[in-house]
C-alpha cells in the first residue's frame, strides 16, 4: 500500500499548551474510537464466519485467537517505527478503515466466489489485527510526553476498555439487527478515517502532509459510498427475504440459488421456495431413497432425475451394490457448486466427486427421449410442481417416457409433496403413477423443516418391504418401514384426476393445498 | 365452453395471384397516417416472406412462352393447399397413384404452410385442429394415419396422444393490465363482479348455445354439423344466415360489452369478419358445430405437421413452384381438337426455370380458391361469383430471446384489433426457460376487403413491423428488446367470408358443380375457411372423380 512508502521524516514538536490539549483530547477520543472499531471488526469476522460457516464456537474461537495474537504480531512490530510517528498513526488509521470497512463485503464475495475462502478470511483477520495492534503502542508513545506513563498506562487503557464494551453492547443490540453486516463494516471503517482526518486537520502545522490529508479523504468517500450502496450490495439486500443471513447467492439462467445459515443450520432456497435444511435432510433424503432402493434385488444402476443438491446420489452410494449413479439436473450451478464449493459438497459427503457418479446438467424429458439405457432403480426428485413448467415432471406423459427406462425387475421412487398439506396433490401423483399401468405404493415421513413428506414408489409388481437397510442411517431402520406406509385419518387417499399434459391439474391441486394450509402460497 | 377455435383454418390463397389480380383494381386512397409507432426496430431481422410477386407480375404482364415441351397426366390436381393435399390423399389410399399436385409456391400447405428456424418451427397460418366430431369421420381416418391416436376409450372414442393434445395454460388473456387464465365468455364475465344484468345475457346466450348444439331436426341432422354440409336445411335455422351476429345479439337484447367483445373475437378469429359481418348462422356454427369443451391438437408449426405427413405420403407427385395458368377444357393434339368431354389442356409455368410446358390431363381436380376459377379456366362462368369474397389476414412470427413470463399457448390482449399471439414451443417438453417463436395474427377485418387488401400490401415491412411491436407492448413493454427477427406473410385472400345469405347462397352451391372433367375442390365451397371444411371437400372431389372412373374406393365420408 503506498501509504506505508512514504519517506520517514523527523519532527520536533513544539506545541502551545492550549494547543496542546486540544490535542490530547483529540488523541484520547481516538482511542475511544479506534478501540471500537478494532473489536467491532473482530466481531463482523467471527460473526460472518460463523455465518457462512457454521459452528459459531469454534469460528469465534478462531477468529478471537487470530486477532488477539495478530494484536500482539501488531504491537511487537511498533517497536520498528521509531519516526514521524503522528503520520505513521494517521497512516495506520486510515488503513486499518480501509481493510476493516471492506471486511464483511470481501468476506461474503470470497464465500460465494473463491475456493479458498478461509484463507481469505484468515489473511484478512490477520493483517487487521496487526494494524489494530500497532495503534495503541504509537498512540501511547505519542503520548508519553504529555502525561506522566501511569496517568497515560491508566487513561489509554481504561478508554481502550471502554470503547471495547461500547462495541460489544452495540453490536448485537443495534448494529446487526439494524445496521446490517454490510453497512457496520462501512461505517465503522469510516469512523476509523474519520479519526485519521482529525488527527491530519489538529497535527497539520507540525506534519504538512496535504497529501495524506487527501488520501484520508478519498478513503472516506469509498467508504461512504460503501454505506449509502450496501444494501444494494450484491444480493445482500434479498437477505430481508429469507428467515437467515444469506451465504451464498448465484443466479443461473434457471433459477435464484440462495444459501442460508444460521448457527449450524445451512438452508437451501430455489426461487425463493425452501429445498433443504441441513439439519434435518437426511431425514427426507434417506425416506426418498432407502425404502426403495433396498427392495430392488439388483440395483446396479441408478438414476437420480432432478435432486442436483447431491444428498440423493449421497444415499445411493451408501449401498455397495450400486455401481454407477447417473445424476440428471438441469443447472449447471447447482451440481458444480455442490460438487466443488468446500461447505456444500461437505454436506453431501463429496458425493459428487464419487467416481461412480456420471453428472448430466439437461432436462429431464428431453435426456430421457435421448437415452435408451435401462436402470435398476429411479429417484425422481423435482421441485414441488408450484407452476406448469415443472408440472410436466409430474405428468402420464412422463411416467410413461419414465418407464422406458425402468428395468424389469426395478423401481422408482418419485417425491410427492405433502400428503397432509396438499393431500389432493399428493395423491393425484399417486393416481398418475397408476394411471399409467404401473403399481404405486405411496409413504410418507416426518421432515421437521418440511412437515410430513410424502414419496410414491413405482414399480411393475406389487412393491415387498425389504428386510433390510443400506448401512449408516441416521432416520429409517427395518422395524421402522412398515410405519411409512401407514396413512392416517387426516392424510387418506381423496378423489382425484391425474395430471395430464393438458389440465396440469396438479399445479391447482398444489396451490389450492398450500393456500389453504398456509393462507397464502408457498412454504 | 372451452374456447379458441381460434385461426382453425386460414385457407390458402397464393399471394402471388393476390397480386396481380390486386394490382389491376382501381386504384384506393392511401391508408391514413403511417403507422410508424416510432418503435426501435435496430437489432431486429426480418422480411416480408412468402409471396411470389414476380411471377405475378409476369401474368399480368403475360409475358409468357409458349409451351414446347407436351407430356400426359392422367389426374392433375391444381393447388396445394388442404384440399388438394386431401384430394391427393384421398386418390392414393384408394389406389390411385398416377396423378400430379401443382402448387405455385416453394412448399405446399396452403394456409396450413409453415417455417422453420433454429428455435424451432412454427406455423404461418392455421395452427391447430380441435378434436373432430364423430361426423368428421375423414379427420379422424388422417389422424389415426398420423399416429395421433394411442387407443380407444370404454366409449369407443378415440384417445389421442397427450403429447399433441394442447398443453396446459392454453388460453389467456389481458385485461385490465392483469393476465387472467382462459378465454371463454364465461371467463371473461366472471372475472370481477359483474353486474346480474351482464350475467343474465351470459346464461342466456350460453342456454341458446346449447339448445343449437343439441338441436336435430326430423331426420336426426344437426343445426351445425362439421362438415358444414351435413347440417340441417331446416328453414329455421336458415333464418339465421339473413341477419348478421350483432343484428342478432340486438334482437336478443344482449348488451354486454365483454360478450360482445367474445363473439367478435371469436368471428375475427375464425372466419376473418367482425360481429358486423358474420352471418348468425356462421357465428353459431362456430359455437355449436363442435362438441362441449372440445380440446385441440395442436404441434409447433400447427397444421404444418399435418401438411408434413400428406406431403411425406404423396411424396414427388407434390409439384412445387409450378403456376398452372391457363386450363382450357378439351384436348387439342396436333390441332385436333377433342369434346370438352374428353380432357382438359393446362399449361404450367415452372417458376424456378421459367420454362412452360402443356400438360393433357384426363380429370382435373381445381382446388385453388374458387374466385380465380373464371380466370384461371377458359369458357367457364359462373354468375354471382363476386360472392366469394374473402378476408386479408397478416400474420407474422416473431424469434424471442426469451418467452413472456407465464406464456400460455395462445396469449390474446383485450384491448387489441389483433388476435395476439401463439408460442409455438408451448408443446416442447423442456422445462427451460427458452428461445421462443410466437406466431402473431390480424386479421383485417375493420375496412371493406378490397380497401384492407390494398392497404395491407402498400405497407412495408417497417411499418408492419412497429405497428406489429407497438400491439404487443400493451402486454410486453419491453417486447421490443426480446425479438431477434420478426417475419410479416400478408395473405390477400386468407379466408372465405361467410357474411349473412353466403352460406346458403344459390351461388355457393353451384360452384360445386363439374365443368366437364373439372372438378372443384375447396374450402371455399363450405363458406367456412377451416380445415375440415378443405378436408371435406378434397376428399369428395377425390371420390366423385374415382366414382366416375369406376375405380372402387371406401368413402371416408359418412
Amino acid at each position: 500500500m503506498r501509504v506505508l512508502c512514504y519517506p520517514l521524516e523527523v519532527s520536533a514538536s513544539t506545541t502551545s499548551p492550549v494547543d496542546g490539549r486540544s490535542k490530547t483530547l483529540a488523541l484520547l477520543v481516538s482511542v475511544f474510537t479506534i478501540a471500537t472499531c478494532g473489536l467491532i471488526y473482530e466481531l463482523l469476522a467471527g460473526t460472518i464466519a460463523s455465518y457462512l460457516l457454521g459452528d459459531s464456537v469454534t469460528q469465534f474461537s478462531v477468529i478471537i485467537g487470530l486477532y488477539l495474537s495478530a494484536m500482539g504480531v501488531g504491537s511487537f512490530l511498533s517497536r520498528y517505527f521509531r519516526h514521524d510517528l503522528v503520520v505513521r498513526f494517521i497512516q495506520i488509521e486510515i488503513l486499518v478503515g480501509l481493510i476493516g470497512g471492506v471486511s464483511s463485503p470481501v468476506f461474503f464475495f470470497a464465500f460465494a466466489e473463491l475456493q479458498a475462502f478461509r484463507l481469505v478470511l484468515f489473511g484478512w483477520v490477520l493483517v487487521t489485527g496487526v494494524l489494530v495492534g500497532l495503534e495503541i503502542p504509537l498512540l501511547i508513545r505519542i503520548l508519553k510526553e504529555r502525561f506522566p506513563l501511569r496517568d497515560l498506562i491508566s487513561k489509554v487503557l481504561s478508554l481502550d476498555y471502554v470503547g471495547a464494551l461500547a462495541a460489544s453492547l452495540l453490536f448485537p443490540l443495534w448494529l446487526v439487527p439494524r445496521v446490517g453486516l454490510m453497512r457496520t463494516s462501512f461505517v465503522f471503517g469510516a469512523l476509523n478515517v474519520l479519526v485519521a482526518i482529525w488527527t491530519c486537520h489538529i497535527f497539520f502545522r507540525e506534519h504538512r502532509r496535504p497529501w495524506l490529508l487527501v488520501q484520508a479523504y478519498v478513503a472516506f468517500v469509498v467508504l461512504l459510498a460503501g454505506i449509502v450502496f450496501s444494501t444494494e450490495l450484491a444480493s445482500f439486500s434479498e437477505r430481508r427475504l429469507y428467515k437467515d443471513p444469506i451465504i451464498f447467492a448465484q443466479s443461473s439462467p434457471y433459477q435464484r440459488m440462495v444459501l442460508t445459515r444460521a448457527d449450524d443450520e445451512v438452508r437451501l432456497y430455489l426461487n425463493g421456495e425452501l429445498q433443504f435444511s441441513s439439519l434435518d435432510e437426511y431425514r427426507y433424503h434417506e425416506a426418498l431413497v432407502h425404502p426403495g432402493l433396498a427392495a430392488v434385488a439388483s440395483p446396479r444402476h441408478c438414476l437420480v432425475l432432478g435432486g442436483g443438491d447431491g444428498f440423493a446420489v449421497r444415499e445411493l452410494l451408501k449401498d455397495q451394490r450400486v455401481e454407477s449413479v447417473t445424476l440428471v439436473d438441469l443447472d449447471p450451478l447447482m451440481t458444480e457448486s455442490f460438487r466443488d464449493h468446500a461447505t456444500l459438497a461437505t454436506l453431501n459427503d463429496h458425493a459428487l466427486r464419487s467416481p461412480r457418479v456420471t453428472v448430466h446438467n439437461a432436462d429431464a424429458f428431453v435426456w430421457l427421449q435421448e437415452q435408451t439405457q435401462l436402470y435398476d432403480f429411479i429417484v425422481v426428485d423435482f421441485p414441488d410442481p408450484l407452476g406448469y413448467s415443472v408440472g410436466k415432471l409430474y405428468t402420464r406423459t412422463f411416467y410413461r417416457r419414465l418407464i422406458g427406462h425402468l428395468a424389469p425387475q426395478g423401481l422408482i421412487a418419485i417425491q410427492s409433496t405433502s400428503p397432509l398439506v396438499s393431500r389432493q396433490a399428493f395423491w393425484c401423483i399417486v393416481e398418475t403413477v397408476r394411471s399409467v399401468g404401473l403399481v404405486a405404493t405411496p409413504y410418507h415421513a416426518a421432515v421437521p423443516t418440511f412437515g410430513e413428506w410424502g414419496f410414491t414408489l413405482a414399480s411393475r409388481e406389487a412393491f415387498r418391504m425389504p428386510k433390510t437397510l443400506a448401512p449408516g442411517l441416521r432416520f429409517l431402520a427395518p422395524s421402522l418401514l412398515p410405519g411409512l406406509f401407514e396413512f392416517p385419518a387426516d392424510m387418506r387417499p381423496v378423489a382425484v384426476e391425474t395430471n395430464q399434459l393438458n389440465n396440469q391439474i396438479l399445479v391447482r391441486y398444489y396451490e389450492q393445498g398450500w393456500r389453504h394450509y398456509t393462507g397464502q402460497l408457498g412454504s | 365452453m372451452k374456447q379458441g377455435f381460434s385461426r382453425r383454418q386460414l385457407l390458402r390463397w397464393t399471394p402471388g395471384l393476390v397480386a396481380a389480380w390486386t394490382l389491376g383494381c382501381p386504384s384506393r386512397p392511401r391508408p391514413p397516417g403511417s403507422l410508424d409507432a416510432g418503435i426501435d426496430l435496430s437489432g431486429i431481422g426480418g422480411s416480408i416472406v412468402g409471396a411470389a410477386h414476380e411471377i405475378g407480375h409476369r401474368l399480368r404482364t403475360g409475358a409468357l412462352p409458349e409451351p414446347r415441351q407436351t407430356r400426359e397426366v392422367p389426374v392433375l390436381i391444381i393447388g396445394g393447399g388442404i384440399a388438394g393435399l386431401s384430394a391427393g390423399w384421398k386418390l392414393l389410399g384408394s389406389g390411385v397413384d398416377d396423378f400430379e399436385i401443382l402448387e405455385l409456391e416453394d412448399t405446399a400447405g396452403g394456409n396450413s404452410r409453415w417455417g422453420q428456424n433454429d428455435v424451432s418451427r412454427f406455423p404461418w397460418g392455421a395452427h391447430y385442429l380441435p378434436l373432430p366430431t364423430p361426423e368428421s369421420t375423414a379427420v379422424r381416418e388422417l389422424l389415426a394415419e398420423m399416429g395421433m391416436m394411442v387407443g380407444e376409450g370404454s366409449d369407443g372414442a378415440p384417445i389421442y396422444d397427450p403429447r399433441h393434445l394442447c398443453h396446459a395454460p392454453q388460453e389467456r388473456i389481458l385485461l385490465d393490465d392483469e393476465w387472467q387464465d382462459g378465454l371463454s365468455a364465461r371467463d371473461l364475465i366472471s372475472h370481477d363482479l359483474s353486474d346480474p344484468a351482464e350475467m343474465a345475457e351470459l346464461v342466456a346466450f350460453e342456454r341458446q348455445l346449447a339448445i343449437y348444439r343439441d338441436w336435430r331436426d326430423a331426420e336426426g341432422r344437426p343445426g351445425f354439423a362439421l362438415p358444414a354440409a351435413l347440417s340441417s336445411d331446416d328453414p329455421e335455422l336458415r333464418e339465421l344466415d339473413t341477419i348478421t351476429m350483432r343484428q342478432y345479439f340486438d334482437r336478443a337484447g344482449w348488451r354486454s360489452e365483454r360478450l360482445r367483445w367474445y363473439v367478435d373475437y371469436c368471428c375475427r378469429d375464425d372466419y376473418g369478419c367482425s360481429l358486423d359481418t358474420t352471418s348468425a348462422w356462421a357465428g353459431w356454427h362456430y359455437f355449436c358445430s363442435r362438441a362441449e369443451d372440445a380440446e385441440y391438437l395442436t404441434w409447433p408449426e400447427g397444421n404444418g405437421r399435418i401438411v408434413r405427413h400428406l406431403a411425406s405420403r404423396l411424396g414427388d407427385r407434390v409439384r412445387t413452384g409450378k403456376l398452372a395458368y391457363r386450363v382450357v377444357p378439351g384436348v387439342a393434339r396436333d390441332g385436333v381438337r377433342d369434346g370438352a368431354d374428353r380432357g382438359v389442356t393446362v399449361d404450367v409455368l415452372d417458376a424456378r426455370s421459367e420454362t412452360v410446358e402443356r400438360i393433357y390431363a384426363r380429370q382435373v381436380i381445381c382446388a385453388v380458391p374458387r374466385f380465380t376459377a373464371p380466370h384461371l379456366i377458359a369458357g367457364y362462368d359462373l354468375p354471382g361469383i363476386e360472392r366469394f369474397t374473402y378476408s386479408p389476414w397478416v400474420v407474422a412470427n416473431l424469434t424471442v430471446r426469451q418467452l413472456p413470463p407465464d406464456a400460455a399457448w395462445d396469449n390474446v390482449i383485450y384491448h387489441s384489433r389483433s388476435l395476439g399471439y401463439v408460442v409455438a414451443t408451448h408443446q416442447n417438453l423442456a422445462i427451460a426457460p427458452q428461445r421462443s417463436v410466437l406466431t402473431y395474427y390480424l386479421p383485417l377485418t375493420d375496412a371493406a376487403p378490397a380497401v384492407a387488401r390494398q392497404q395491407m400490401l402498400e405497407r412495408g415491412w417497417q411499418e408492419w413491423a412497429s405497428m406489429i411491436l407497438a400491439d404487443l407492448s400493451m402486454a410486453h413493454p419491453n417486447i421490443h428488446s426480446l425479438v431477434e427477427q420478426l417475419d410479416v406473410m400478408l395473405w390477400g385472400h386468407a379466408m372465405i367470408r361467410p357474411v349473412p345469405g353466403f352460406f346458403w347462397s344459390d351461388v355457393r352451391r353451384r360452384a360445386a358443380e363439374p365443368f366437364g372433367a373439372i372438378r372443384f375442390a375447396h374450402s371455399d365451397m363450405s363458406g367456412l375457411s377451416l380445415f375440415e371444411e378443405a378436408q371435406y371437400q378434397g376428399v369428395r372431389a377425390a371420390e366423385d372423380l374415382m366414382a366416375e372412373l369406376g375405380h372402387p374406393f371406401r368413402t371416408s365420408l359418412s
